[in-house]
């Protein structure tokens, strides 16, 4: 059988153009996904029920029995961590905020160490941006600073920019340029028609020298800033007048470097400048399928995007302290429930010091680099393959996921809810 | 010698992200990319094991050339060897320095480690069924 119109849950182009085909309740063949997609709508190798650390070795359990673990985890603990949430669907995001107040945690997602920054810089200056569709059509220049989608986000070279027709370009590849500004020379990089070689560091030096360019002040500029000559950055800011419709899409190459969140501040007033002479547009390049989902349910459930603390009974919100790696660094948490992530492959060993001597619940359908942290794991349906749901696109749209595969395993959103009952029950007593 | 340490995506890191027990993706994330005159300076060859040395430790990878790196800088793919050595403080941002931790780098005779064997060093249980 094949499934047409499938939704890839790796990335934040969310493709909604995937076919796969399966066989015996299995995929055996993916067309239209990129590398990512397709070795994720393949992925075996799924943990088969859930364990639970017992001194030294593993005991499988009953999800039942998980589940009151994890309850009783969450009640008895007096400073949780919930943390995770862009794997998987908004459902399931929607009881982790509930449980998260229930317990007075601390709730937060991974984009406090992707593109929480960015946020931050958001909520200073505002945020320019439009959906992927306004720029297929009407882009004829896009900027990717310090993002490598050849590598990341495989298909949104294809589908929106560089390869992608456009209804309002006459020959999209010859009309359409595209610059790439990175401190390496990436596949990206190759491909692109100006490519800007920063030196490390220097991305907030080179935005601040083309903001003066753009308001006319080129004798102010040195020869070269941070490595990049000034006969470049005026060919660039050149490139950006002459455009009709700009489009700039940054990475973690700016919000994981010096200057963080200020960097994506000048990127985004940059824009604010350029829009005086032309449109122009800026937008993050998400990584996980619904991180940016994760933003939005706490949005508008919590008033804030990641990083909430419910200790005072309110929800506060204060970056640098209520994020996970400085809650897990100071080692204030005294249990971890992890969702859709996996931070012991992508927080540094400080962290995970902390996780290895409190108890840690994950949510997650394969063993991964938490799991060795975990007391207990409770395997779920992948979202987009065998379970269903809302995620948001990297330009805010919501798309609902599609089931492929019909499976024994509940999805996030039942095993969290269950275990909120519990948890409410366990409240009331 | 000293140089800056930069992580990042890869493909090859992607497609094994969810199979974090594999060979392959440990052999990725495990491998540090050098420019080739830094490499020749340090008398390594390509997968040689080298010893990486940052604000918080230490960790055998595999040093591999590419013509996408400046001297003085290495590029190591996101995952648990580079955040072995990498520091914790966010500068009250949320976000550690994952693209700009200065390391030192030197041959070695040692292997990379298992990430099995990396999380049981930090206190972990390995779970390989």
């Amino acid at each position: 059988m094949i499934v047409k119109d499938v939704v890839c849950p790796f990335c934040g182009c969310l493709c909604d153009d995937i076919e796969v085909e399966v066989e015996e309740n299995r995929v055996v063949a993916v067309a239209n996904a990129c590398e990512l997609g397709t070795t994720k709508l393949m992925g075996e190798k799924r943990m088969k029920n859930p364990i639970l650390r017992d001194g030294n070795t593993w005991k499988d359990i009953s999800y039942d029995e998980a589940i009151e673990y994890a309850a009783d985890m969450l009640l008895s603990a007096e400073r949780p961590l919930l943390y995770g949430w862009s794997g998987t669907h908004g459902e399931a995001q929607c009881v982790g905020v509930h449980m998260a107040e229930l317990v007075r945690g601390v709730i937060d997602n991974t984009s406090s160490v992707c593109h929480g920054p960015s946020i931050l810089a958001i909520q200073e200056v505002g945020h320019p941006g439009c959906t992927l569709g306004v720029v297929k059509n009407r882009a004829d220049l896009v900027i990717y600073w310090g993002s490598n989608p050849i590598d990341a986000h495989p298909r949104h070279l294809s589908r929106y920019t560089r390869y992608a027709d456009g209804f309002f370009l006459e020959n999209a590849f010859r009309d359409r340029k595209v610059i790439v500004v990175d401190i390496r020379r990436t596949e990206t990089a190759n491909i692109a028609d100006e490519f800007v070689q920063i030196k490390p560091g220097g991305d907030y030096a080179v935005l601040s020298a083309l903001r003066a360019i753009v308001r006319g002040k080129t004798e102010t500029i040195p020869r070269t800033v941070a490595g990049v000559t000034r006969e470049q950055l005026v060919r660039v800011v050149d490139l950006c007048k002459e455009a009709k419709f700009g489009a700039v899409y940054f990475g973690l190459g700016l919000t994981m470097t010096q200057g963080k969140y200020k960097n994506i501040r000048n990127a985004i007033e940059l824009v604010s400048e350029l829009n005086r002479h032309t449109k122009f547009t800026i937008s993050a390049m998400r990584g996980h399928y619904n991180v940016y989902g994760s933003n939005e349910v706490n949005t508008w459930m919590t008033g804030y995007p990641f990083g909430i603390d419910f200790s005072r009974g309110i929800a506060f919100y204060n970056p640098g302290e209520t994020t996970a790696v400085d809650v897990l660094a100071r080692k204030e948490c005294d249990a971890a429930l992890i969702v859709g992530s996996d931070p012991a492959a992508h927080f540094p060993r400080r962290c995970l010091e902390h996780l290895a001597d409190i108890p840690v619940v994950q949510l997650d359908p394969y063993p991964n680099a938490t799991t060795a942290f975990c007391n207990v794991q409770i395997p779920v349906a992948v979202t987009g393959i065998d379970a269903e749901g809302t995620a948001y696109r990297m330009d805010g749209v919501p798309i609902r996921t599609r089931k492929v595969l019909s499976t024994d395993y509940p999805s996030d959103e039942e095993v969290l809810s269950r275990m909120y009952a519990l948890m409410q029950e366990g409240r009331e007593r | 010698m000293t140089y800056l340490m930069v992580t990042g995506r890869t493909v090859t890191q992607g497609v094994t992200v969810e199979n974090k027990t594999s060979v392959d993706y440990a052999e990725e994330t495990s491998t540090c990319f050098m420019h080739e005159f830094d490499m020749l300076e340090l008398g390594l060859d390509d997968r040689n094991a080298i010893l990486v040395t940052g604000p918080c430790g230490e960790v055998v990878m595999r040093a591999v050339a590419s013509v996408e790196v400046e001297m003085g800088t290495v590029f190591v793919p996101y995952g648990p060897y580079a955040n072995h050595i990498i520091d914790a403080d966010t500068h009250s941002t949320g976000m550690p320095d994952f693209k700009s931790h200065e390391v030192e780098i030197e041959p070695t005779d040692k292997e990379p480690k298992t990430v099995h064997k990396l999380m049981e060093d930090l206190g972990g249980l390995a779970y390989d069924r």
